[in-house]
């Protein structure tokens, strides 16, 4: 039936006709197509012209070719709208006809106008979902986050830190600690003493450094000198201990926006052997000597306007470790308010990290 | 014509003739038939096809019998000649059809569908942690946990699958359930009774009426023996067997008894000549076994769907392997990104939700008495395009019918209805009273004794159809019947026979002044008029002259025209001078006058159409399905019962009717101008399959008479060519293959042979025709409800996809993990999705034609587009605000989450800056990843209420269907609501689980989005409805 309507249609454009018959057969192999189905395709698409389509009174051949068309294009759209079809040799046979048809001249209309359907839907989507965004960012201060349990109690974290919180070295061998050296100088460029008393206040210690006014308004930091940091400031000793095999590891407390340790009781930090023998480690030296966090670094007023706020760090001095062997350490914040037990999280509150130095 | 009909009609009772002429005609084809099925099938089956024609047994003499079989008719078989024989060729029983073993059945479930490649998702988990393990041996066990996670899903949707179908096998393990059967044999000179099954070849055995025939058995004698040949046949019409050879073909001789068949009357001896699965009823019921199951529709618009989302779901994962190892991910992260992309696109829950969906429909159609053997042919009914059905007993009501009177020149319309309750004609001539007396009394029929509270139309008789139907339409009008006959003693009787083809008996009146004796007669209408000289008119004796004979020939071809059966009925009384009250009559000598008899009247009988049949087929009429009628009775019947119940519908005519109508030969009617179509099966004996095809397309209403069971294969093939879906029903052995042919077979519950109900995805449990009717509308809503649900569960794939997309491309924090996906799937959408299977219809699915087996698929591109890149885009959308709004307000802007993924997932970094410049651990981070996943969650849960409510309808608005009239929806809804909140708060602590408690406020974010789902369908709805047939609705309608 089909390749009777066809032939009739033949005269009426020859050239597009061989081929659309060629491509058309493959595509018709392809989903498995009979005669009758098609025909049946026909039957309804004569029965319900399109809408907005050309003059309705042009001949059948002209209907037929729409219905074509149409097919084309429900393909076009899933090619187009799906990237990742199943079968994509189907689709490369779809688009390799949309390609070379001279008569589809008309489906680029159609196809644009689908495109232009889904471009004006998915254009609103993205507005409406700038929208909310919009009106989510409206509602969140840019100062201070809504909620801050999740990221309390505060974490722990040591320097130097090099994806590894196992300290192996040989005291000999300068290759091996080079890089915690050179580490540790990087990162207390920011707390040397010139560039602190630069930008940062000296404030009174043993009480909170409250900046009252306006959220927006720039706050002001404390100074927290290299130098606070006597033996492990790598002033005296460029090597930091390492080159002796008494190496020094600085411990820092994560920053919360708005956490205040305990009024008159700042949070200290200690650190013993983990698991093993408690001898293996006969002294540590902490600086600054009180081995706390002095209360004047806090709170923390957030990035955009606590700019220089500058991490009160202690300073832990192994001088005395057993040597050649791997001693687990933990060291751990006490105070009011701080949690080190938790058993998932094994950086609030504490870290461990062994030593092993080798002589 | 005339006198053809005449010659047919003139038959009644047993209807010998009948059953002799059917047979003539249809020797030949029923082999043609059978060859057929053997042809398509292995050669082993020709082969014994052949050993089966080449058997004479029935052509033998006795002598040549028992030499043959080495038995002695007298004697039987010794018992250790037996029992030799029965170990040779085992036991006289047929051999199950061969059962897919369990574990193949159970491993099948396993590998089906989505399965394999969430083995392959589980295989990669392990794969991935064993790269892991290798590299680092203290590697987490996610990966595994995962891995196991997956196979369990597998396993556990398997289980259920197999559990449902061997639910569904259950049912009908039931009908298998056969009372073992007896046989009396003689063996060692000896009668025994002994199990059917012990029977071997050469045993004598005895049967008597009601004894089924327990082997294929070659009569040695008969005393008045009748079969039921219709488990092998089809046609119920009962058979006389002798022990006289008539027919050269094994099937249509007399001398043989046929396994299985059942002998309803008279008693026979027989030799035994064939057992087991080598009767013909065993080659037939293997040939059956031999037609392949065709695949259901639903079962490959299932397998459609299948390898649609397998197919986005392998292409988009290795599309974005691909995309990942160029964007230097490691293999092992690209291997879990395509895990993850995996899980995302397969909806797990799915087939199981359909299983469910259609053990529901199953459930709901066993109510109304089709009972589903297979699930999927749940909705074969839905799709069926063309129904064959048979006519006796599923179009009719199977029993004989007094239709009409005949009598005082006038024919008198008798109620036909299932209860007969209301005769309206007119009984108080004088001829009726007459007529009356000779059907109670010219009557051996009686009922069973003890039924005296049933109903007169629901009791059992003992009896012939005819006389059945005699009694009953009595004893309604008359009241007691036996009492009648106890008053009019009877003194003598000639039963029917075939070669007198009248019944005749002699009564004592039970008048007390009135010495004569009655004689009552009826039979054959002519043969009776040929015995009459008067005619009773207004209760008068008249002669009978030419004008009467006229009239009673005119009223004999009306009723025999309705395809009725007519008995002539008359009577005489004997004069008390010639035959005194001590007259004994002979009834071999017939010492009694048998003709100038007085002619009463006629009465015709039929086997009525079912009351509720004429609108089933006005249903399945405007439902777009064609309705065949597959019959073996005469065409003229079976015109008649077309036309009284619509198959050929009042205005059309046959080529035959046009040209009786033109008054021109039949071969000059323009054959385009008829719409209807007798076809006998001698005439589709002729045909070839083109002829068959061009019969099928030409004509909408055809009616096949005269067929055998075989043919009926051969139309549904010709159906099958023109890409109908077919149902067939069926009731006989014969008609397995072509049930099992067929896309849906219904076999009959009552008065289906077991063979029949095995072959058949169907039963219906009251053979009647107006259950398929209604099987076919649940079939169809159960199609469009299973769209719903697969758009329902479709959507949201997109929304879990999105994540791992924008995941491995922008490197944000994983927004949903993947067994957070797998508790959407199997957790919130179960409920809901199979509460769509209890949404109404939209619009009457009776008024639209079947759907398009290669056109309409359950998954169309449009349902695909539509649910993918529309609303799942604003789901997806709807989902990543609540996940965005949940980063924002612990500190992690989206601007900062981007390219974040590599240090997110670094467990070796734990002062991670947000925002605001504080700084996060590894678990703290990880600890409000999974936040974000339960927001997610909860962002397409919420989502996914809406969709379901949009779901309901394809067309009309919600408000139109009715947002509370399907109680279940918000059953689903609740569940859903229910489920979340459990997961987040209830096993929010457990952290192998991966939620968190969820603020409340968030539980809000996504409302807005399913709002904008909700509008944006029924703005889509809203354009289909208002421009039909418009490129809207040919891209947006699903």
């Amino acid at each position: 039936m089909r390749r009777q309507l066809r032939s009739r249609r033949a005269p009426a454009s020859p050239y597009g006709y061989r081929y659309r018959l060629d491509d058309q057969d493959e595509v018709n192999q392809n989903y498995l197509a009979d005669e009758e189905e098609e025909a049946e395709e026909e039957a309804r698409v004569m029965v319900v012209p399109d809408l907005e389509e050309e003059e309705e009174e042009e001949e059948e051949e002209e209907e037929e070719e729409e219905e074509e068309i149409e097919e084309e294009e429900k393909e076009e759209e899933k090619g187009q709208g799906r990237p990742t079809g199943n079968a994509w040799w189907q689709k490369w046979q779809i688009v390799n006809e949309y390609l070379w048809d001279p008569e589809k001249r008309m489906s680029l209309a159609r196809t644009g106008l689908i495109l232009v359907i889904y471009f004006f839907f998915y254009a609103s989507l993205a507005a409406v979902i700038t929208l909310c965004m919009y009106t989510l960012f409206l509602t969140i201060s840019p100062y201070m986050p809504p909620f801050t349990e999740r990221v309390k109690p505060p974490g722990v974290m040591i320097r130097p830190f090099a994806h590894s919180l196992n300290f192996n070295f040989n005291v000999s061998e300068p290759d091996t600690w080079q890089h915690y050296v050179i580490s540790l100088n990087g990162f207390l460029q920011g707390y040397n003493d010139s560039l602190q008393e630069e930008m940062n206040v000296d404030c009174p210690p043993g009480q909170y450094f409250i900046q009252d006014g306006d959220e927006d308004e720039d706050k002001k930091a404390c100074q927290f000198k290299r130098s606070f940091l006597k033996n492990c400031s790598g002033l005296e000793d460029p090597t930091f201990g390492y080159s002796t095999g008494q190496p020094c590891i600085l411990l820092k407390m994560n920053r919360i926006v708005g956490f205040r340790p305990e009024l008159g009781d700042p949070v200290k930090v200690s650190c013993k052997v983990q698991r093993g023998d408690e001898n293996d480690i006969r002294s540590i030296n902490y600086y600054p000597e009180s081995a706390s966090f002095d209360l004047r670094y806090y709170p923390y007023y957030g990035k955009l306007t606590h700019v220089n706020y500058t991490s009160p760090l202690v300073a832990m001095h192994f001088t005395d470790v057993v040597k050649n062997q791997a001693v687990p350490v933990q060291c751990q914040l006490k105070g009011k308010g701080i949690i080190n037990d938790v058993i998932n999280d094994r950086f609030v509150g504490r870290v461990i990290f062994t030593l092993n130095i080798e002589t | 014509m005339g006198k053809k009909t005449l010659e047919i009609y003139s038959v009644e009772l047993s209807g010998t003739k009948d059953v002799e002429q059917t047979d003539k005609e249809d020797g030949k084809e029923r082999y043609r038939g059978l060859k057929n099925c053997f042809h398509s099938k292995k050669d082993h089956h020709t082969e014994k096809l052949k050993k089966e024609l080449d058997l004479d047994d029935h052509k033998l003499s006795i002598k040549e019998l028992e030499k043959k079989y080495g038995t002695n008719i007298i004697t039987g078989l010794s018992s250790t000649q037996a029992a030799e024989l029965l170990a040779q060729n085992g036991p006289n029983a047929l051999t199950p059809p061969k059962e897919t073993p369990e574990i193949i059945k159970f491993l099948k479930q396993m590998v089906g569908g989505f399965s394999i490649l969430l083995w392959i998702g589980a295989i990669l988990c392990w794969i991935a942690y064993g790269i892991q393990y290798s590299m680092n041996k203290s590697s987490s066990l996610d990966d595994v946990y995962l891995g196991c996670v997956l196979a369990l899903v597998v396993i556990l949707t398997g289980i259920f699958a197999y559990y449902q179908e061997a639910k569904s096998t259950n049912i009908m393990s039931t009908f298998n359930k056969m009372i073992p059967q007896q046989a009396f044999v003689i063996r060692d000179s000896e009668k025994k009774t002994i199990p059917a099954e012990q029977l071997v070849v050469g045993d004598i055995v005895e049967i008597k009426g009601g004894d089924r025939v327990p082997a294929d058995i070659r009569l040695l004698s008969a005393q008045g023996c009748k079969v039921d040949n219709s488990s092998l046949t089809g046609e119920s019409e009962p058979q006389a067997r002798s022990s006289e050879f008539t027919h050269d073909s094994l099937l249509e001789t007399k001398n043989i008894a046929f396994y299985s068949t059942t002998c309803l009357e008279g008693t026979a001896t027989g030799m035994v000549i064939n057992t087991g699965d080598r009767t013909i009823i065993g080659q037939i019921a293997s040939l059956a076994s031999g037609v392949g199951n065709e695949k259901t529709p639903i079962a490959i618009e299932i397998e459609h769907f299948v390898h649609i989302v397998a197919g986005v779901a392998v292409s988009i994962g290795i599309l974005f392997f691909i995309i990942a190892v160029s964007l230097k991910y490691q293999v092992l992260d690209a291997i879990i990104f395509l895990i993850g992309i995996i899980v995302a696109n397969v909806p797990e829950g799915l087939l199981a939700t359909v299983t469910v969906t259609l053990s529901l429909t199953a459930k709901r159609m066993a109510k109304k008495n089709c009972l589903v053997k297979n699930l999927e042919a749940v909705e074969t009914l839905g799709s069926t395009s063309i129904i064959c059905s048979d006519k006796t007993g599923t179009l009719t009501q199977n029993r004989m019918t007094v239709a009409h009177l005949w009598f005082d020149n006038q024919i008198f319309i008798a109620d036909t209805s299932e209860d007969h309750s209301n005769q309206v004609f007119d009984q108080s001539s004088g001829t009726w009273a007459s007529l009356s007396k000779i059907i109670t009394l010219c009557n051996r029929a009686e009922f069973k004794p003890g039924q005296e509270s049933v109903p007169i139309m629901k009791r059992i008789v003992v009896g012939d159809a005819s006389e059945t139907a005699l009694l009953k339409f009595s004893e309604v009008i008359l009241g007691d019947v036996m009492e009648i006959r106890k008053r009019n003693h009877k003194v003598a009787e000639i039963p029917f026979n075939s070669t007198n083809k009248f019944q005749l008996s002699i009564h004592k009146t039970d008048d007390p002044n009135d010495k004569r004796f009655l004689m009552v007669m009826k039979g054959a209408p002519e043969r009776i008029l040929e015995k009459c000289s008067t005619i009773m008119v207004n209760g008068q004796e008249q002669p009978l002259d030419k004008s009467t004979a006229e009239a009673f020939h005119t009223a004999y071809m009306e009723l025999g025209g309705l395809g009725e059966r007519v008995l002539g009925f008359c009577h005489l009384y004997l004069p008390a001078d010639e035959f005194p009250e001590t007259y004994t009559f002979d009834v071999d000598a017939i010492n009694f006058p048998t003709s100038n008899l007085c002619f009463v009247g006629l009465l015709s009988m039929i086997d009525p159409p079912r009351s509720t049949v004429p609108d089933a087929v006005t249903k399945c009429r405007s439902a777009g399905i064609k309705v065949i009628m597959v019959t073996g009775d005469h065409p003229i019947t079976a015109k008649a019962i077309a036309k009284s119940v619509g198959i050929i519908s009042a205005n059309s005519e046959t080529v035959e009717d046009i040209a009786k109508r033109l008054h021109i030969a039949v071969e000059q009617v323009n054959k385009r101008d008829a719409k209807a179509a007798v076809v006998t099966g001698a005439e589709l004996k002729d045909m070839s399959p083109e002829q068959l095809d061009e019969l099928l397309t030409n004509y909408s209403e055809i009616v096949f008479a005269r067929t055998s069971p075989q043919q009926k294969l051969i139309i549904v093939e010709g159906c099958q060519r023109q890409n109908a879906v077919v149902a067939v029903t069926g009731d006989g052995v014969n008609d397995s293959p072509a049930l099992k042919k067929a896309d849906i077979g219904i076999a009959m519950g009552i008065a289906g042979s077991d063979a029949a109900k095995n072959a058949a995805d169907m039963v219906l449990l009251d053979d009647n025709f107006a259950s398929i009717v209604t099987g076919v509308e649940e079939g169809r809503l159960i199609f469009d409800n299973l769209k719903k649900t697969i758009a329902y569960t479709l959507t949201k794939n997109i929304a879990e996809l999105c994540p791992f997309l924008i995941y491995i491309i922008v490197g944000l924090p994983l927004p949903i993990g993947t067994i957070t996906i797998l508790f959407i799937d199997l957790g919130t959408d179960i409920i809901p999705s199979i509460a769509l299977a209890y949404e109404k219809a939209e619009s009457d699915i009776m008024n639209r034609k079947p759907r398009h087996k290669k056109k309409d698929r359950l998954v169309n591109e449009q349902l695909a587009i539509y649910s993918y890149l529309h609303i799942g885009l604003i789901q997806a959308v709807g989902g990543f605000v609540v996940y965005f709004t949940v980063y924002a307000q612990e500190g992690f802007k989206p601007n900062i989450l981007i390219n974040l993924r590599v240090e997110w997932e670094d467990s070796n970094v734990n002062d991670l800056e947000d925002s605001y410049g504080q700084q996060w651990t590894w678990y703290q981070r990880k600890y409000l990843e999974w936040t974000g996943y339960t927001a997610f969650f909860v962002g397409i849960m919420v989502q996914q209420i809406a969709d379901l409510i949009i779901r309901k309808t394809r067309r009309n608005s919600i408000f139109q269907q009715g947002l509370f009239r399907n109680k279940v929806i918000w059953v689903g809804i609740a569940s859903q609501i229910i489920i979340a909140l459990i997961l987040s708060y209830g096993l929010g602590s457990i952290t192998a689980l991966n939620f968190t408690m969820l603020r409340p406020q968030y539980w809000f974010v996504a409302v807005p989005y399913a709002i904008l789902i909700w509008v944006y369908d029924e703005v889509r709805k809203l354009f289909i409805r208002l421009y039909p047939g418009s490129w809207w609705e040919k891209n947006m309608y699903y």
